[in-house]
């Protein structure tokens, strides 16, 4: 097991675990809004391909939750705007 | 770094694996680059625990045998997490960048695979709409089950493991919904009546479903979501489609998650960098061009390209198989086995064709488009705009359509939205080409590029 911080929140994940499936196992299923209308968006094609799934690692923007393995200690957040 | 190989293969699913397989049992030295830690690609999601993999994949002992000979064999080195962002063929050499190495040779092979086909629908960009891939990939690479009530839906045979896979799990399948008919196959008999395995592999999805008393529905595609206050999906709404996919009728279902698959879409991007001859397929998607060794046509002749699997035109894991075989034995300029391996290819060839043909998209989805659908994900476009451009401006190229609305320049460089996009401005064929043509394959920073000296 292997604990990480969405939003501030801790949450656990299985080892080898990506991102946007530990979230997703939390029924967490907001990775980012839009930077246009704002919208929300989650995990679309699930293979690294479609770049809907973008959130904010460890500052990091733009990473593709759906390919990042989840890592001990990991900062996640929300990315607004991308 | 820089490395030097015989044979560089590009792609770890069945075709790179057994291209890599039969070059390096032909006595080539041979690099395997593939973008992701584990070998075994989309179709063997290997996890690293083999008891689970073997639990959520009807073949994977296959898997097991090739990658474990592919790991084994001295002539092959492995790169995993190897992301290629750039490929040129320069001084009579190709060249392939990521971001810490530069890899040449004279003998390439792609497998670079396919990822789902999406069709654009009012609400698609809800979070809880998701690929039938995506679905596939959370369960079988991640042990993660979508959703509570989940609507597996769109077309073709794939939609049976993910949706069967989901319900062996414990997972709540409320509906399959099949856009062909529940009779489809009838005048395709006597071919699916040659591959026993297909058929014995698609009772048994059917029986896991029947017996988790899955509705099964045909002639319905999921025409529209709606999301919850909370900015998620709630509900569906289900049409009942003639044989265009017209909208006869309607009627909704609850559901957190609608996974959906229309078939699939070739990853032809490093092919089209390197300028290799490609074609629209039968079923619209950019393929690439090649003869019968999978060699494909090269701006260059001093250097080699082969191409096979998925990018040579949607076929499966059995026809990738043969074409990677067939393309690693021609790579190392081997003719052991070539004659058989081409008998396997015909056949898994002719059924490819037969499933296509079967699981067909015809243009009424159009129909299912309100001014306000988005188009284009990344850069929210929508249908309006692109009707503009054709409409206004009489374009039917994807060139003009992202220059007015910008659809195709974000982030996925158009691997959503350009067949989609081609297939609403009915474009020719070469601008269909033309319209996967990037020359950075992968998102890479400025500040990157200037670490590698080339800014």
């Amino acid at each position: 097991m292997i604990t990480f911080t969405f939003n501030g929140l801790e949450l656990t994940a299985r080892t080898g675990q990506s991102v946007a499936a530990a979230l997703l196992s939390h029924n967490e299923r907001i990775t980012r809004l839009t930077r246009i209308s704002g919208k929300p968006r989650g995990i679309f094609c699930g293979i690294g391909v479609c770049f809907d799934c973008l959130i904010i690692i460890d500052g990091k923007p733009n990473q593709r939750s759906c390919i990042t393995e989840v890592k001990e200690g990991m900062v996640v957040v929300t990315q607004d705007g991308a | 770094m820089e490395h030097k190989h015989q044979v560089i293969v590009v792609g770890g699913g069945p075709a790179g694996l057994n291209a890599a397989k039969y070059a390096a049992n032909a006595g080539c030295e041979v690099a395997l680059l593939d973008s992701a830690t584990r070998l075994g690609g989309q179709y063997w999601r290997n996890t690293g625990n083999e008891i689970e993999d073997q639990a959520t994949h009807h073949d994977f002992d296959q898997g097991s045998l090739l990658m474990d000979a592919v790991t084994a064999n001295p002539r092959i080195t492995h790169y995993p997490n190897t992301t290629i962002w750039s490929a040129a063929i320069l001084d009579d050499e190709i060249t392939l960048r990521t971001q810490d190495d530069v890899f040449s040779t004279t003998r390439l092979i792609l497998a670079t695979g396919a990822y789902d086909r999406s069709l654009p629908f009012p609400g698609w960009d809800i979070p809880g709409v998701m690929t039938a891939g995506a679905a596939q990939s959370l369960l079988k690479g991640e042990g993660v089950i979508a959703g509570k009530r989940i609507v597996v839906a769109g077309s073709g045979p794939f939609l049976l493991p993910v949706a069967s896979g989901i319900t062996s799990h414990g997972g709540k399948v409320v509906g399959v919904i099949e856009a062909a008919g529940r009779f489809a196959w009838l005048p395709e008999i006597l071919t699916l009546l040659q591959n026993p395995t297909k058929i014995s592999e698609g009772l048994g999805y059917l029986l896991t479903l029947r017996k988790a008393k899955v509705a099964m529905r045909f002639k319905q595609a999921v025409v529209a979501a709606h999301a919850g206050a909370d900015g998620l999906l709630d509900s569906i709404t289900v049409a009942n489609i003639d044989a265009e996919f017209r909208i006869k009728s309607t009627y909704s279902l609850q559901c957190d998650v609608a996974a959906i698959g229309w078939g699939f879409t070739p990853d032809t991007s490093l092919a089209g960098a390197l300028g290799l001859k490609e074609e629209v397929a039968a079923d619209g998607s950019v393929v690439v061009v090649v003869d019968d060794n999978q060699c494909a046509t090269s701006p260059q002749p001093e250097v080699q390209v082969f191409a096979a699997g998925e990018i040579t035109g949607i076929g499966g894991s059995g026809l990738s198989l043969a074409e990677g075989a067939i393309a690693g034995l021609s790579a190392a300029a081997s003719r052991t086995n070539l004659r058989q391996l081409k008998k396997l290819r015909r056949r898994a060839h002719r059924f490819a064709l037969t499933l296509q043909r079967v699981y067909s998209i015809p243009a009424g989805w159009q129909s299912w488009l309100t001014p306000e659908t988005i188009i284009c994900r990344c850069e929210e476009v929508n249908y309006e705009a692109i009707q503009d451009v054709s409409e206004k401006f009489g374009a039917d190229d994807a060139r003009s359509a992202k220059l007015m609305t910008r659809c195709g320049m974000g982030m996925c460089q158009g691997r959503i939205c350009s067949r989609n996009v081609a297939d609403l401005l009915n474009s020719p064929d070469s601008d269909r080409i033309k319209g996967v043509y990037r020359p950075i394959i992968a998102p890479i920073t400025l500040g990157e590029l200037a670490q590698d000296g080339l800014l």
